[in-house]
């Protein structure tokens, strides 16, 4: 199986899960509608802002131009020149209108002297308003002067190493100062020279290693290879020529971001997805994650939504983009109308837009594109017009201190952030910008507090690394001693919690006590974690004595770690914001291995000579938990002195849980059940699978209530309606 | 025995039980379904029709005024009417002098030569869609009556049966077109929902007849008032859409209709008013009875055909479409399955009236027709003065007391202003010079976020803070504070809310609500409750004795209510709302409402969020302040943006300024950065310590200059070019507003980029 069908069944399974969603009927208030202005974060959440663009006019014809039809027709590109001059590709009526910058037109271009044109789709003028035009229809280029007289046109070009294929239908271009033609062509952009030469391919995506590829490659039957298509990246949608010379392109590829900017060798320079690392990671919970991708992937940074504005899970497609002179990129989305803008570094500036009726909104917009002045031109394929958005004060504060910051000057982004503050105390990026402006000032306190307030975890663990040296640097010895009294109180901790548990065990083991007293549980617990094989024989061994309040007092107390661990832990390694927490799915992201764990081995061992009963299962399943408690309450407190740099050894611990919680579990099928080395993990793999067995059933009941809930639902409100 | 056989078949005895009792229950359901059911005559026999198409009859006079004179035509049921004054003549339908009518397919002819069409639906066969006819295809029976200073015509649409009758009369200077349901007769089981008046009167030609461009427009009730001129039609887009408004409040009542901003002002006039102006002459329409269910249509040139046009929709049924489809699925985003209607058996019984003004002149604008509005709702006394105590500029404020916020575990209630705070800010407001506020204070009850109508959270000082508040507005009556409650909305969690007999039901009998993620309900609620919810709210203020009441939402919803408790029909709810108003009137208490629908101008002291732009359909020109020229001088009000939501400080003055509204804030006393993933993140910038200075600035420099029209009439509001504005008062005061960024000269005065200039009058 390759990557796309593993995508495919995930999606399938998310769609269940949706469906389901669906079916307990979740209608989702959107309180932002329309056109307002608004940002969003990390975590998805819109937060209105200022107006920060206003149509100014709207071009719903050419006006009278030499008796020429006067609407446009099926309009696809739209480009705006050096000069402000605008071409419409005007594809329905196979023409090219330019306009001058009060959208007069001023000519209109039918490629007479090439045999006209047939429904072109794209458009790029160069410095010299020369114009190169994808004449879609008749699979070519064409290049004309300034005043549409023919200069030369470029096909299909060939190539004896790569195969560029039979088909030629150029829409998307731009063209380089080098001479060379880009132009979009699925997967690639193509690059063409300036006689008609091909000149390879660029900005593929790393299509990555992928596992499941390899695997199917190495066992799959030479038919079933045959089947699988060759993987390939995603295609790329648009292009402009940014005026750093740099490529930028919108795409389909949803790894690491769907717009690029391409350098001269056609790496991407933009901003790339990353996902934040959660504390408690596995397969499982990372299953989970996949399904409820909406919910959880809140925390990873996507360009554009992921969802429209019912709240329903989309993704996005950027139909055009564009960059002004300072680098500022704005794209187009063609599902949801919404428009969005990024600074140099792909930070969100604010969105607007979307469907609707009024001025301001879209039918089905095809291209954008600013002038020199910084309008944003908006060509609507459907409503046949361009609306022209100017920008506001707001939003020009917003420009010129990111461009500031992004030149280096970070006093004048400063004073630039504060009066945009001025005008939206909550603007996000203002509170990011004085936070790093504070940063480089040396200010790391105040830098601190500001990048907390707008949960910018990236500048604040920046000013928190360089507090920490100077105050370590300021309080050596007083720290010194502080640690090392720590150290010693933890260690006397820690050896007389060993030396408490040796003792219960031992007692447990001997039947010196007429009971198992909950606080001995507990205690067992502990060296269950330290000495696993002797423990969980001891639970075989001495299973009547067992106390069952202890697994489910454990269960409770890890999950009140857990709470409490959201709660403490430090501001930039927490992994989710505290009002985003879902207590149900944090229990079940805790409580799903444990527990589930306990039918499947049952289940498992009962029919393969295992010894062992549902009680003592609980008992060694749940206890698991401990080694979750005693590492994360000592690391929530430590946290406090760590930071995001930290965050990769940070994560060791999280793994130790896992593999602590791992090794009890197969440790107590083995020596509980007296099975051998590979029975065991033979009988691991069993439960695995039983485990997954058994969510499916429980999906599948949620899945077939919520069709009964659904229809019983549906037959009163007609009985309601027809009766009543 | 028994025993044991019930024993062992006790599974099959409660099935067959429930099954028994399903059946039964349906048996009674159809029964009681078919006794309600209208049985229709089957022996209609159509009668002869009596119209010639082919005859064109002429007019006759048949009344007439000073100023009026009325013309009918008999063979078509049409009528003219022509203003003495300017000797213009008004069309109802169209013929050749207003357009070409060869060329058109039959049915657009009919419809340019109708003088009313009707729409009706099938009450039996309910997949059946809506069907329209046209007067001058479909109506083959015309009956007239000549009565006083007028005539009755009868117009019979033979193939459904369905007659209808419209007076036309004239009373002095106004045309009156009344429609009695009485004389409404359904012969089959077809049924009226909706008579379409006079589609064409006045419709005009971008160019006359010499091809010379006409100078007008037509004005609609979009937002504060809206326009589309004949002299930018050439501007418009390929397709040019209808634009419909329903008055008071949306056609079709969900609650997404009416809480999503968008959808409400794209439907919703505030006042069921339309106009049309051409060249010299204007037309000036206003429902007058039964105003609750009609509608507003206006077809700019370029809808198939080049006329402007607009006229009434008068409702006489409530339809409801579900579709089936999105019933059983939920997800209406796919529904292509059937639609069904339901249609109100019974017609709503409620007379019909339009009175149509003819302006001439300088009158003949919109600035006219606000002011004809304006005298005749004082005249039926829709529209009452408030006695404006201090004639000093006053300040508009919304303090945001507090909200809750979703936490982990518990939601955690955040203050942003106490009572004691709101005493602050008034008493440094009044230190810098602020003599006079109006303050609305938004949230100050524990579960606002519920609709809860009562009980000050204890976090803003509890009872104790309201009423040191409230001895302290007692001292400074300069300072009048609105308590702002919402009436028409509650939520599940609302205490003293049945969510069954208590909220309002639409005409598929299912309550109007909404479900949010959290599994809360919100609904609509019946009009009788949110009377008495009123009731209950002023028996607790009864100790606080200098409050006013805002009212969040009954200046902007009135809807049909099906509660079998307490049904409702539109026009019953509206006068239910003014019954709610008076009662507060009547306790000494001020009123400030939300909205501006009609209905609520006999009480209002105050309105609040007035509108101050149109909703921006392409075919919109220009945003007007009719609104606010009906109400100038009389009711004190501030409009929609605030100052420090503005992402111009400057251009929102300007705003202010050219509607006549007073400068207005929303703010708060702790940080704004508290709202953040609150209900209230638009409000996005409102601390008051930052924005002190600006508040009391702008008041300062509102008092300054423009104390001379404070409580003034605004008379006269005119767009010079795209941005320059020349508004009048009645003081002869004139003020010139440029939005352009550059400097502009105007009738000798010069007015500065971004700025405005004000020219004292001589009274």
């Amino acid at each position: 199986m390759k990557k796309a069908s593993i995508r495919k069944a995930s999606k399938l399974i998310t769609v269940f899960v949706l469906a389901v969603a669906i079916l307990l009927s979740v209608p989702v208030t959107v309180s932002a509608g329309g056109t307002d202005s608004y940002v969003t974060g990390d975590d998805n959440y819109r937060l209105p802002v200022p107006e920060s663009y206003i149509v100014t006019s709207t071009i719903n014809n050419i006006g009278d131009y030499e008796d020429d039809t006067i609407y446009f027709k099926n309009p696809l590109d739209l480009f705006v020149d050096d000069n402000d001059y605008v071409y419409v590709v005007d594809s329905g009526n196979n023409r090219i209108v330019k306009m001058n910058s009060d959208y007069e037109t001023v000519n209109i271009f039918y490629g007479e002297d090439c045999g006209g044109f047939k429904a072109p789709e794209g458009i790029f003028v160069d410095s010299d308003g020369d114009m190169y035009l994808a004449d879609t229809g008749n699979s070519r280029i064409v290049h004309m002067d300034p005043d549409g007289n023919f200069v030369e046109q470029f096909t299909n070009p060939e190539s004896d190493s790569v195969d560029t294929g039979t088909s030629f239908a150029p829409s998307k271009l731009v063209v380089s100062q080098t001479g060379y033609i880009y132009v979009v062509r699925g997967e690639n952009i193509m690059a063409i020279d300036g006689n008609g030469e091909f000149r390879g391919y660029y900005g593929q995506t790393d299509i990555g290693y992928d596992l499941v590829e390899v695997l199917t490659r190495l066992f799959a039957s030479e038919e079933q290879q045959k089947a699988i298509t060759k993987r390939t990246a995603s295609a790329y949608i648009n292009v402009t020529l940014g005026d750093d010379g740099m490529i930028y392109a919108t795409s389909m590829e949803r790894t690491e971001g769907e717009i690029k900017r391409l350098n001269s060798i056609g790496t991407n320079t933009y901003r790339k997805y990353t996902t934040v690392g959660n504390t408690i990671n596995n397969p499982i919970t990372e299953f989970i994650e996949d399904v409820f991708e909406s919910t959880v992937a809140a925390n990873t940074f996507k360009f554009g939504e992921y969802f429209d504005d019912n709240g329903e899970f989309m993704e996005p497609i950027f139909a055009d983009i564009c960059v002004d002179s300072d680098g500022i990129v704005t794209v187009i989305e063609r599902q949801t109308g919404h428009v969005y803008q990024y600074d140099q570094d792909g930070r969100m500036l604010v969105a607007f837009g979307g469907l609707g009726e009024k001025e301001g909104t879209f039918s089905l917009p095809a291209a954008i594109d600013v002038d020199s002045d910084g309008n944003l031109l908006i060509l609507d394929r459907s409503n046949a017009n361009i609306q022209v958005f100017s920008p506001t004060e707001f939003i020009q504060l917003v420009h010129q201190a990111t461009s500031a910051y992004n030149d280096g000057d970070y006093e004048g982004s400063y004073d630039l952030w504060t009066q945009v503050l001025a005008i939206d105390e909550n603007y996000t990026l203002a509170h990011t910008g004085i936070a790093k402006s504070y940063y480089k000032q040396e200010e790391y306190q105040l830098s601190m507090e500001e990048s907390k307030i707008v949960d910018d975890r990236d500048t604040y663990t920046l000013a928190f690394d360089e507090w920490k040296m100077e105050v370590m640097r300021a309080h050596f010895v007083e720290i010194i001693v502080i640690a090392l009294l720590i150290i010693v109180a933890f260690c006397f901790v820690v050896s007389f919690l060993s030396r408490k548990s040796k003792q219960v065990y031992w007692d447990f083991i001997n039947d010196r006590k007429p009971k198992m007293s909950i606080s001995d549980g507990l205690f067992y617990g502990y060296y269950t974690m330290l000495h696993p094989v002797n423990a969980l024989q001891g639970i075989s061994y001495r299973k009547q004595k067992l106390n069952m309040a202890v697994p489910f007092i454990v269960a409770a107390a890890a999950f009140a770690v857990r709470v409490a661990y959201l709660y403490i832990v430090h501001f930039p390694l927490a992994s989710i914001e505290l009002e985003d927490v879902n207590l149900a799915l944090e229990a079940v992201k805790l409580f799903i291995v444990p527990v589930s764990w306990i039918p499947a081995a049952f289940m498992a061992t009962s029919i393969s000579g295992g010894e062992t009963k549902v009680k003592e299962i609980t008992f060694a399943s749940l206890i698991t938990l401990v080694p979750f408690i005693v590492i994360n309450l000592p690391l929530m407190f430590l946290s406090h002195i760590l930071s995001k740099t930290q965050d990769g050894w940070y994560g060791v611990f999280g793994a130790a849980v896992v593999v602590l919680i791992f090794i009890e579990l197969f440790v107590g099928m083995m020596e509980m059940n007296n099975y051998t080395f590979r029975k065991t993990i033979l009988m691991m793999l069993t439960t695995a699978f039983l485990m997954l067995v058994l969510w499916l059933v429980i999906l599948l009941c949620y899945i077939l209530t919520g069709r009964v809930v659904q229809f019983v639902a549906a037959l009163i409100s007609e009985f309601r309606l027809n009766f009543l | 025995m028994v025993k044991q056989f019930l024993k062992s078949h006790l599974g099959s005895i409660v099935a067959f039980a429930i099954v028994a009792i399903f059946v039964v229950w349906g048996y009674f359901s159809i029964q009681a379904a078919k006794s309600n059911a209208v049985t229709y005559s089957t022996e209609y026999e159509a009668p002869e029709g009596n119209v010639d198409s082919e005859d064109e009859g002429s007019y006759e006079l048949v009344a007439q005024t000073d100023s009026l004179a009325l013309y009918y035509n008999a063979a078509k049921g049409a009528i003219q009417v022509e203003n003495l004054a300017s000797g213009y003549l008004w069309k109802s339908i169209c013929d050749d002098e207003v357009y070409e009518l060869e060329g058109l397919n039959s049915q657009w002819a009919a419809y340019l030569q109708s003088p009313i069409c009707i729409s009706y639906n099938d009450l039996e066969k309910r997949d059946a869609g809506v069907k329209k006819l046209y007067g001058a295809l479909n109506c083959n029976y015309l009956e007239t009556e000549y009565i006083e200073n007028g005539v009755s015509v009868t117009y019979g649409f033979l193939t459904p049966g369905i007659y209808v009758t419209i007076e036309y009369t004239l009373e002095d200077d106004q045309l009156v077109v009344r429609m009695p349901v009485d004389k409404i007769v359904e012969e089959t089981k077809y049924a009226l929902t909706t008579v379409e008046l006079m589609p064409y009167f006045g419709a005009s030609a971008n160019e006359d007849a010499d091809g010379n461009a006409i100078d007008g427009y037509l004005f609609y009730p979009d937002g504060s008032g809206a326009i589309t001129t004949y002299a930018n039609s050439g501007s418009r887009p390929s397709n040019v859409k209808v634009a419909y408004y329903y008055t008071y409040t949306n056609k079709t009542v969900s609650f997404d209709n009416l809480y999503d901003e968008d959808t409400y002002n794209r439907y919703t006039a505030s006042m069921p008013v339309y106009g049309i102006k051409n060249g010299d002459n204007a037309l000036f329409a206003m429902a007058t009875e039964g105003e609750a269910n009609t509608g507003v249509v206006v077809y700019a040139s370029g809808y198939v055909v080049d006329l402007n046009h607009a006229g009434f929709e008068l409702y006489t049924r409530n339809v409801y479409v579900v579709d089936m489809y999105s019933m059983s699925s939920s997800d209406s985003t796919t529904a292509t399955g059937a639609t069904v209607q339901r249609v109100d058996t019974n017609l709503i019984d409620e007379d019909k009236e339009v009175r149509y003004s003819f302006l001439s002149g300088d009158d003949a604008d919109y600035s006219g027709m606000a002011a004809t509005y304006r005298e005749y709702l004082q005249e039926t006394g829709q529209l009452t003065s408030v006695s404006l105590e201090a004639a000093d500029m006053t300040l508009a404020l919304t303090l945001l007391m507090g909200t809750t916020k979703e936490g982990m575990i518990m939601d955690e209630y955040i203050t942003m202003t106490t009572f004691e705070q709101v005493e602050e800010i008034l008493t440094r407001l009044k230190d810098a010079g602020v003599l006079n506020t109006e303050t609305v204070l938004r949230a100050w009850q524990a579960d606002y976020d519920d609709y809860e109508y009562w009980g000050p959270a204890s976090s803003l000082g509890g009872k104790s803070g309201l009423k040191s508040l409230n001895e302290f507005v007692e001292e400074n009556s300069s300072n009048s504070l609105y308590l702002e409650s919402s009436f028409l909305m509650a939520s599940s969690k609302t205490s003293g809310i049945s969510e069954t007999s208590d909220v309002a039901y639409d005409g598929i009998n299912l309550e109007i609500s909404m479900e949010t993620f959290d599994g809360t309900n919100y609904y609509l609620l019946n009009p009788l409750k949110a009377f008495r919810r009123n009731q209950m709210l002023l028996k607790k203020l009864e100790s606080y004795e200098s409050y006013g009441v805002a009212y969040e939402d009954v200046g902007r919803y009135a809807y049909a209510d099906f509660n079998v408790n307490a049904t409702y029909t539109k026009g019953e709810t509206v006068t239910q709302l003014q019954e709610l108003l008076q009662a507060t009137v009547d306790e000494e208490r001020s009123v400030a409402v939300n909205g501006s629908n009609q209905y609520v101008l006999a009480a209002a002291d105050y309105l609040y969020n007035l509108r101050e732009d149109a909703y921006g359909l392409n075919v919109t020109d220009y945003a007007v302040p009719f609104v606010e020229m009906v109400v100038s001088g009389l009711i004190p009000y501030s409009t929609e943006g605030a100052g420090n939501l503005s992402y111009d400080l400057q251009t929102q003055k300007l705003k202010w300024i050219e509607y006549g509204a007073m400068p207005y804030f929303y703010l708060t006393y702790e940080s704004a950065l508290n709202l953040r993933d609150t209900s209230y993140d638009s409000v996005f910038s409102s601390t008051f310590d930052d924005w002190e200075e600006t508040v009391v600035e702008t008041y300062l420099e509102f008092a300054e200059n423009l104390s001379c029209v404070w409580g003034r009439q605004m008379i006269d509001h005119a767009i010079l070019s795209d941005d320059l504005i020349k508004v009048t008062y009645d003081n002869g005061t004139v003020i010139y507003i440029n939005y352009t960024d550059e400097a502009e000269s105007v009738d000798g005065v010069q007015v500065e980029a971004n700025s405005y200039t004000v020219v004292e009058g001589g009274e």
